[in-house]
Order: structure tokens, then sequence, then C-alpha cells
């Protein structure tokens, strides 16, 4: 059982990855970071703020990956509908969240290439490469980061199946979230009011460790803090699955598995 | 009782749409036997593809009960979903920007094949249906026709004891339709069961075991499609050959005279008459067109088109059914 899920997890990956090779769509917000690092770059060095450079380095960088996790994965239902093999998808015995779990984190996946991107843009830009002074907090918080927005854009996929407007929801979704997630402001400079929201999503706590892995100061409490993304990851799988399982039998009783 | 491949029990679905609640399926009773071709025949939004997606498990009955092999495609889905393959035809449904191969592949790791296995059945099922030097190509660049094709490889793919196919001959040029034929004649040597709608009635008629015509939701006959011909007409076809256009006007005046033909038709291009003659009228009528001077004339029981158009010409109102042309 659970090697076959885990070929359906693998089958799902590559499938996502061929679909996405050579095609420019995909990756419009890997085509953006690094413009966005450049302006972000810009003004802090105008405001001769050099110690807010890694800010402007991992901001647009954890942008890309919300974007593409979210928006593109969150949009892969949709997608299937519209390409008309949502009905034979869920038809197959192959688990469908497993598939779209798979490709899901194809896609986080790849929108990691955004730090590459992002990195090599600063030191463009300031003529010195942003120090990684705690590689091993950087890979651990990525791999966290990755998976749990992996779980994340599977609660967003099960909301486009219902909406008919998806887009509007992910253009109205992505700044409170980008706020919230502390992408560029920590968490930790909010108003006291949204700093507890924004103590319930993942990507407040990724952004704080990501900047402590670049910062020649010590970082504290770095097991509890990835162990907040952890739960915060896990909480999204599970409401994944719950969404998933009941949507799917939803689009079943309405007959929308077709169309929203 | 004994296992159906397929047993449709009392089925009922209802879609409601801003209020207001459409039956789609009001009541069907359906039983196949296993290795059997069974075609479902009506016009559109009679529900056929309703029925077919129900049996493939992406659509709940609003009640009644669907068994596939004794499996419920409710409670048992997962079983169900195993021993089907599915084909819904149509331009969509396949991935366009990969290649035939791709996509097969694909839908065999949806069958939990493995990798290997997955491509050794690619290449095989590509070959079945005559894509084996396409397998390369992007699917975005086929015709209607081989789309329709590589449709069907992939519900091969399941290599599963039964078959719902729904209109899987859309589109295709009359050599790959009678490719298709073949195949489905292969899959029924092979023991598999075939659900399959279609509008095209030569086809029924030539690949189909048994045949049932469905209507606003119900059933309005069923069984072999020689029984069905029985069953809903006494009358015969009568064509008359080589007739020009005044001719033919005045051989219809003449038997419509004589009160025999219960519908005639014209065709001037192959310059035929086409009568549907009632049985006990053939004799008569028969004798006029003799009479009359055509000798070069067929007589043959009305064919599945004729049975359809009889019985499903016209709404339950009495209005014809179709376009307003002419």
């Amino acid at each position: 059982m659970m090697r076959q899920t885990w070929r359906f997890i693998t089958a799902g990956f590559y499938f996502q990855l061929r679909m996405m090779r050579g095609k420019p769509d995909w990756f419009l917000a890997l085509i953006t970071a690094p413009l966005s690092t450049a302006v972000f770059l810009t003004i802090f060095l105008h405001a001769e703020r050099q110690d807010l450079t890694a800010y402007a380095v991992l901001g647009p960088a954890l942008i890309a990956l919300w974007q593409m996790s979210l928006v593109t994965a969150g949009e892969l239902i949709t997608f299937e509908r519209e390409n008309g093999t949502l009905e034979a998808l869920v038809a197959a015995p192959a688990r469908f969240s497993a598939v779209l779990f798979g490709r899901i984190l194809a896609v986080c996946g790849v929108s990691l290439f955004a730090f590459v991107e992002s990195w090599a843009v600063g030191w463009a830009v300031t003529g010195r490469p942003e120090s990684i002074n705690r590689p091993v907090i950087l890979a651990a918080t990525l791999l966290l980061t990755v998976l749990a927005m992996a779980g994340w854009a599977g609660v967003m996929a099960c909301v486009f199946v219902l909406a008919r407007s998806a887009r509007t929801f992910q253009n109205a979704l992505s700044y409170p979230f980008f706020v919230l997630g502390g992408v560029i402001v920590p968490e930790a400079l909010l108003p006291e009011w949204l700093q507890w929201p924004a103590k319930l999503v993942f990507l407040s706590w990724s952004s704080d460790l990501l900047r402590a892995s670049l910062s020649a100061s010590p970082a504290t409490n770095v097991s509890l803090r990835l162990l907040a993304i952890a739960i915060l990851g896990v909480a999204g799988y599970l409401l994944a699955a719950v969404l998933l399982e009941r949507t799917l039998r939803r689009v079943r009783q309405t007959g929308s598995l077709a169309h929203a | 009782m004994s296992e159906a491949a397929l047993r449709v029990e009392q089925l009922r679905r209802s879609f409601s749409v801003r209020g207001c609640t459409r039956v789609a399926l009001d009541g069907i009773d359906l039983e196949l036997n296993g290795g059997t071709v069974h075609g479902l025949l009506g016009p559109n939004g009679a529900g056929k593809t309703t029925l077919c997606r129900i049996a493939a498990t992406v659509l709940l009955p609003t009640s009644g009960r669907v068994q596939v092999f004794g499996k419920d495609v409710v409670s048992d889905t997962a079983a169900v979903r195993r021993s089907i393959g599915i084909v819904f035809g149509g331009e969509r449904g396949l991935y366009g920007r990969l290649t035939a191969t791709q996509n097969l592949r694909f839908w065999c790791a949806m069958y939990g094949m493995k990798r290997r296995e997955g491509r050794a059945t690619a290449v095989t099922l590509l070959d079945r249906v005559g894509l084996g030097d396409r397998g390369d190509t992007p699917v975005e660049t086929f015709s209607r026709g081989m789309k329709q094709r590589l449709h069907l490889a992939r519900g091969l793919v399941a290599d599963a004891p039964m078959l719902l196919l729904d209109e899987p001959t859309v589109g295709m040029d009359p050599v790959s339709a009678r490719d298709f034929r073949i195949l489905v004649d292969e899959l029924r040597r092979e023991g598999r069961t075939v659900l399959l709608t279609t509008h095209d009635m030569a086809e029924a008629q030539a690949v189909c075991d048994t045949v049932t015509f469905i209507d606003g939701g119900r059933i309005i006959g069923s069984g072999t499609p020689a029984t069905v011909r029985r069953l809903a007409t006494a009358t015969r076809r009568i064509v008359v050959h080589d007739v020009p256009e005044p001719e033919a006007q005045q051989l219809i005046a003449l038997l419509v005279e004589a009160d025999l033909p219960t519908q005639t038709e014209i065709d001037d291009r192959s310059q035929t008459v086409n009568l549907t003659v009632p049985g006990e009228k053939v004799e008569p009528a028969m004798a006029l067109i003799l009479r009359a001077g055509h000798s070069s004339i067929t007589s043959a029981p009305p064919d599945l088109t004729a049975v359809y158009l009889e019985m499903l010409g016209r709404r339950a109102d009495g209005t014809e059914r179709g376009m307003q042309v002419g």
C-alpha cells in the first residue's frame, strides 16, 4: 500500500516536471523574482540600509515560492478540469491525493530555484555574495518550507475546485499572506493584533528562520521554530486530505467534476 | 443471482441547476452479460453519458444501484475502478503538450504499473490503435481522429474486463472507424464487456450484440439489433434504384395513390427512391413498382437507423426532433 502510494507520488512528480519542461508559462514567478530582488535591493541600498540586503534577497524568493506553489500548484485541478482529464484521473485506481501531492511537490521543488536567482542577483547588485552563515538551518528550513507549502497548496487546490473564479481568490489571497508570512517585513514588526494570526502562517516562521540562517547573529530556538513549520505544514496536509475527500464527493454528487 | 458484468437497478439521477431540477436518468434497469458488446443509443441529452459516468464512478446516483462485476459503484469504488477502462471521447481529455507515448505512460502509472511495464504497454497499445509511428509526436498536433485513437489506447491501458466507451468514434475517418470495429471485435473475443454509446447506427449494428434505446432518461427498447428491429416495427424498407427525378415523383404518386408506403424519400444524388412499407403491403408495392417499369429493387427489414428514427424521431409531445430544415 505504502509502496504503491509512493509510486503514485513519484509518477505525479515526474509527470509534472515533464509538463513544465520548456513551457515558460509555468515559470512566470521565476522570471519576476530576479526583477523584484533588484528593485528591493536598489531601494534598500539607496536608503543606505545595507543591513537589510538579506531581506531583499529572501523576500522575492519567498514570494516566488508562494506564487508558484499556491497559484500554479493550486490551479492544477482547475487545469485538469479544463483539459477534460479530471474525470479520468478521478476514475483511475491511483489515489488522486497522492498524484496531486507529487505534482505539487514538483512545482514547489522547482520554485526553490528562485532562491538561487535572488542570491545571484543580490551578488550582482551589491557586488558581494550574501553570506550563508548557517547552511544547515537554511537547508532544513527550505526543505520543511517546501513540504509545508505543498500541503497548503493542496488546500488551495480544493478551494479552486469549488470556485469558478479561482484567479480572483489567488489575487485576493496573495498580498495578505505576503504580510502575514513576513516575507519582507518580519512578523515581529507587524502591529500587535496581526502578530498572532501571522504566527499561524508557516511562512512567517520560515522567513524568520531563513533570515536567521543568513545573519551573523546567533539563531535562537531553531528546533522550536522548525517544529512550528512542521506542525503547521502537517495541519495543511490534514486539512487538504479532508477537503479533497469532501470536495471530490461533492463534485461527484453535484455532477460538476467536469466544470465548476 | 448470477453475477452480471453490469447491473443497473432503478437508477435515477437528477441535476439541480439554479433551483431547477432536471432528471437525466429516470428509473433505468439494465443488465449486461460478460463478454458482450452493448450499444446505448439515443439522442443528445438522453442520459447515455450520465449512465456511463455513474458506471465510471465519477458521478453519484441520486437513487438506485449500479454494480460492476458485483461491486457497487458507490460503496466499493476502488474495486470498480480497477475493473473498468474508460474512454470519454472528444478533442479534450489528453495532454496536448506531451507526446502520445508520454500520455500513455502517465496513464499506465495511474493504473499502478511500474515504469518499465508502462513503457512496454504504451508501445504495444500505440501499435494496436495504429499510432505506432506517432508515439513521439506531441498530441496537440494530432488530428481529431488520431486523438480518438489515442483515447481508445488510454482506455485499454487498464487491461480491464469492462470498457466504457462514450462516443469513441466521433471524428474518425471511415478507415479508422472500420479499424475501431475490428478492435471492438477483438475485445469481445478477449472476453471483455463493452458498453458503447454512439449516434452511429451502422456502427452499433456492426459491433453490438445488444442495444438499448434511451430517451428522456428512460429505456424505450432493448434487445439484439435483430429483435429491436422486429420490436420497433413491422415495416420493411424498399429501395428502388436508378430512378431519375421526374420518374421518381411519378412512381411515388402511384404508390401513394394505392395507399402503400408509410414513408417516401427521393435521393437525387444516388437516384434512388426509399420507401417504408407495412409488411402486408410489400407484395402489392413490389408488383406496382415492377409494373411501372422499375426492376432494380432491393427490400430489407428496417436497419437500426430506421428503427432509431421511428422510436426516437419524435419527442414525447409528438413534435419532430432535430433542426428546422427543408
